[in-house]
């Protein structure tokens, strides 16, 4: 097939592809946004002098100190997370129609590598359509946001480029990753001329993920005894070792998690089958065991978003047990510790935003699952089943499998979190006091006479379980979900109608 | 008294007229085909004596009480209840077994699951599909699919049966197959039936054909057919 | 609808045992329930012609209380005839012959479009009738499969003929229109 011929092909649809093309387009925008955004920060050259040489010529802290800028970069690249979820949301909105359309095209003679081809171009174009808006909306956004203060200092990073390459690999990688996870979803899908068939799962799903979620807490709680074990020996571990104890420990840790959601779909649907009594919860149960990775797809997001703010949370109960212990032995962070804790409350609102990313993921893939039963729906009504029959059984088949969800992916965030730090503990030595004022102590040969020595005991300040902090997340996660279930509601009222139904 | 009664209904959609005004008479265990060609409203009539939409204009009448006026939720109960609905395919839920799918209205209906089941089962039965029971929609032919919606539509004992070209999608065997059960069953339980179908040879199967032809009947001696002069039944 | 070939029916009847005319004549009457029954006069005819064709021979009498009876059984030569006439294909509607149609026809060219018009109004009312009545022998608890056979030949043809009757009168009415206008 001719390139001018596969690109056609892979523009034509209708409304809903357009829709679907705009979302993606969209996601790849914010994704490229905040993509940039890491990178320029990463940009900041340090100026010369020791570790702790601030770059002074931003007003904001968290930019100035060369210890913060990665973490900053790390939860801007966080937010690409919840963002690259809705994108994933979004190629499933109008897949029926468009399944139809690629059957379609197989009965026309495409073969089976042309009919993927199209799609994953489909999906690539949009994307790169996105991602060079994102570059556009960055390059003008820099200019207008480039606005020194009278002391020459600047608000955000404003003076400094991201490296070109850096740049090119997301604007073109971007795209290129999502050609090939289309590509690669629609490997499960077998195109024949009539119609798609999605290969259905009979095995129900194993419990193991419970095994990734696992690795990844044992590989944060071997952060430290890594650690100091290379201590011991006076040596330094691998570059790589501990961030790759983080990073695989993480993405184990989520994997398991967005995995374990089928299986929990599974079995709670399992459970409600058992004990249902009524249709709506009957719904429920056979549409849970009936897909039990509709879970996992819709809640990824979501859940990855639960996790980190999780993990926000445990960090800032630990930075509170901290300025406890300092309280209570002396000495501390000072001024700083009100730094850090605005610094987690900025962590906490980046949570927030990729929540509400991750909540739209969900209304696609809700309002999505019911336009394609919406004859199923539609006919169910015209045999007298209520609509609030079937508002309940949506909610129950979201709601069961959330609430554990939303439940195991707070406590592995927090728990990831609790293995990499101990309880803050000080004290545990002498130390010299002096007495007297500043003159008779700061001179040596007074000083003695004045000086008493003390033993300050070891004190272990256990961090409390953030559990204000972890309902809240809890709290949101839940609204998200009910959210969802009911703006699709008001789309099952739209959809689920007579005209559904009409043979002529 | 009237049983189901249809006076000068009128029905659009947008600005496209379905029905233009049909009167109906349906009586008490009768089966009536009403049939014309395409477009000419009969889906749309079967909805408003169903109670699945309003009329625009003109009245339908249920043994003597007006529903078209009644609220979404009272013809909820009463489609759940006294009638039965069978479209061309479609109407199952994918992700329910055969038996689930037929003991729905039951559940809904209050019935407890072992009872209800045990009621899907016997309807599964008399439509000779027994074996799918616990397979889902699926793996059905379309005819086993039709015959299991049958039942469901046949579980709560309706008084009347609203079939809507229930076996357009099937092959001829199929299709009569699924016709001749549903006309011994109605017979059996004395249930009326409105049977909307473009095929003489499904017409076939009524006591009485009404003929539709542009939202209206069809008067002309073509559309209106006396039962038969000592026929059957 | 072409004649039945009544000697290769008997035939057939003849190659499961040998049988006498009378016994023929229920066989053919109950295995093809909606055809035409058979005449004793026929019965006789057909087989002395099979007879002469040395397709049949007699295979003994037999007296029961009444009349002498013949029964007939086939000859070597009858399985081969049969054989052939099941093995040759009928030609699929060789001529367009039905009263019906010559009706319409005949009515559209001695008589105007209304006449036309009411005579298939009428033919399409014996036509459901009788597909009516077919139908509810097919769907009776009691139907054998080869009353549902025959019930099913007949409808197929009575659902053609209605569908050609529906055409025709649409046709009829454009063809009306287009000349009164």
């Amino acid at each position: 097939m001719r390139p001018a011929a596969l690109l056609r092909l892979a523009l034509a649809g209708t409304r809903t592809d357009g829709a679907r093309v705009a979302l993606t387009a969209l996601s790849a925008t914010l994704a490229t946004l905040s993509g940039l955004a890491a990178l320029t920060v990463l940009a900041v050259v340090k100026p010369p002098g020791d570790a702790r040489a601030e770059s002074v010529q931003y007003t904001n802290a968290l930019l100035r100190e060369p210890g913060l800028r990665p973490g900053v970069a790390f939860a801007l690249l966080m937010l690409m997370v919840p963002v690259l979820g809705l994108a994933g949301q979004c190629a499933r909105l109008g897949a029926p129609a468009r399944d139809r359309r690629l059957a379609a095209l197989r009965l026309a003679g495409a073969t089976p590598g042309e009919v993927t081809r199209i799609a994953a171009l489909e999906t690539g174009l949009a994307s790169l359509l996105g991602t060079l808006a994102g570059l556009a909306v960055h390059l003008i956004g820099r200019r207008l946001l480039h606005r020194p203060g009278p002391d020459g200092r600047l608000a955000l990073p404003t003076d400094v480029q991201p490296a070109p390459a850096a740049v090119a690999a997301v604007v073109i990688g971007l795209p290129l990753a999502a050609a090939l996870v289309s590509a690669l979803l629609l490997r499960r899908v077998t195109t024949t001329p009539f119609g798609v068939v999605r290969r259905a799962r009979a095995r129900a799903p194993w419990p193991w993920p419970g095994l990734l979620i696992l690795v990844g807490l044992a590989m944060f709680a071997a952060f430290r005894p890594v650690g100091l074990w290379y201590e011991r020996r006076h040596a330094e571990p691998p570059l790589w070792l501990l961030p790759a104890l983080l990073i695989v420990g993480s993405l184990a840790a989520m994997v398991g998690v967005v995995a374990g959601t089928g299986w929990i779909s599974h079995t709670t649907g399992r459970l409600l089958h058992r004990y249902a009594r009524r249709p709506a919860a009957l719904l429920a149960a056979r549409r849970l065991t009936a897909d039990p990775w509709a879970g996992s797809r819709t809640f990824a997001a979501l859940l990855a978003a639960l996790i980190f703010g999780a993990g926000a949370a445990g960090i800032r109960a630990d930075f509170l047990a901290t300025i406890e212990l300092h309280r209570r032995i002396g000495g501390g962070m000072g001024a700083s510790d009100a730094f850090y804790l605005r610094a987690m409350d900025l962590v906490d609102l980046t949570v927030a935003v990729a929540m509400a990313i991750a909540a739209g993921g969900l209304l696609v893939a809700v309002v999505e699952g019911i336009t394609a039963r919406r004859r199923a729906y539609a006919a169910l009504v015209a045999t007298g089943v209520p609509r609030a029959t079937i508002g309940r059984s949506l909610l129950w088949q979201s709601l069961a499998p959330a609430v554990p969800a939303i439940g195991l992916a707070l406590a592995v965030g927090y728990l990831l979190v609790r293995g990499v730090y101990p309880a803050p503990s000080g004290g545990g030595y002498p130390e010299e006091i002096c007495d007297a004022g500043r003159q008779l102590c700061g001179d040596p040969l007074t000083r003695a006479q004045h000086t008493r020595t003390e033993w300050v005991p070891k004190v272990t300040v256990p961090p409390d379980v953030p559990w204000e902090h972890l309902a809240w997340f809890a709290a949101g996660g839940l609204a998200a979900v009910l959210l969802t279930v009911g703006v699709g509601l008001l789309f099952l009222r739209a959809g689920a109608t007579v005209e559904e139904l009409r043979t002529t | 008294m009237t049983y189901l009664q249809a006076r000068g209904v009128v029905r659009a959609y947008g600005r496209t007229p379905a029905l233009r005004g049909v009167t109906l008479d349906v009586a008490e265990g009768e089966i009536v085909a009403v049939t014309g060609p395409s477009g000419c409203g009969r889906s749309t009539l079967l909805h408003c004596l169903a109670g699945i939409l309003r009329p625009d204009a003109g009245q339908v009448t249920w043994r003597g009480e007006r529903i078209d006026g009644w609220s979404e939720a009272a013809r909820s109960r009463l489609r759940r209840t006294e009638f039965g609905v069978l479209f061309q395919f479609g109407q199952l839920v994918a992700e329910l077994t055969a038996a689930e799918n037929v003991a729905l209205p039951l559940l809904l209906a209050g019935t407890g699951r072992r009872e209800a089941r045990t009621a899907a089962l016997t309807w599964l039965e008399r439509l000779g599909v027994a074996e799918v029971a616990d397979v889902r929609p699926g793996e059905m032919s379309g005819g086993q699919q039709q015959r299991c919606a049958t039942a469901r539509a046949l579980v709560t004992e309706p008084r009347v049966l609203f079939a809507d070209e229930p076996t357009g999608a099937l092959d001829t065997l199929a299709g009569e197959q699924v016709l001749t059960h549903l006309v011994r069953l109605a017979r059996d339980q004395h249930t009326t039936v409105v049977l909307v179908t473009h095929e003489p040879r499904v017409a076939g199967y009524a006591d009485r054909e009404v003929m539709l032809r542009d939202g209206v009947v069809d008067h002309s001696g073509l559309g209106l057919d006396a039962s038969l002069p000592g026929g059957h039944r | 609808m072409t004649r039945v070939s009544t000697s290769h029916v008997l035939l057939g009847l003849l190659a499961t045992g040998p049988r006498h005319g009378y016994e023929l004549k229920r066989a053919h009457d109950e295995r093809l329930p909606r055809a035409r029954p058979l005449a004793f006069g026929q019965v006789y005819a057909t087989l002395a012609r099979l007879h002469r064709d040395g397709l049949v021979a007699p295979a003994g009498q037999e007296r029961d209380g009444g009349p002498d009876r013949t029964a007939y059984a086939l000859t070597g030569e009858g399985p081969h005839a049969l054989d052939r006439w099941l093995a040759t294909v009928e030609p699929p509607m060789p001529y367009v012959a039905s009263t019906l149609f010559a009706k319409v026809v005949v009515a559209l060219l001695v008589a105007d479009v209304d006449r036309a018009r009411d005579y298939l109004i009428a033919q399409r009312r014996a036509h459901t009738a009788r597909l009516r009545e077919l139908t509810a022998v097919k769907t009776a608890p009691t139907a054998s499969l080869d009353d549902v056979l025959a019930a099913d030949f007949a409808i197929a043809h009575l659902d053609a003929d209605l569908r050609w009757l529906h055409t025709t009168l649409d046709r009829v009415a454009d063809w009306h229109r287009e000349v009164h206008s």
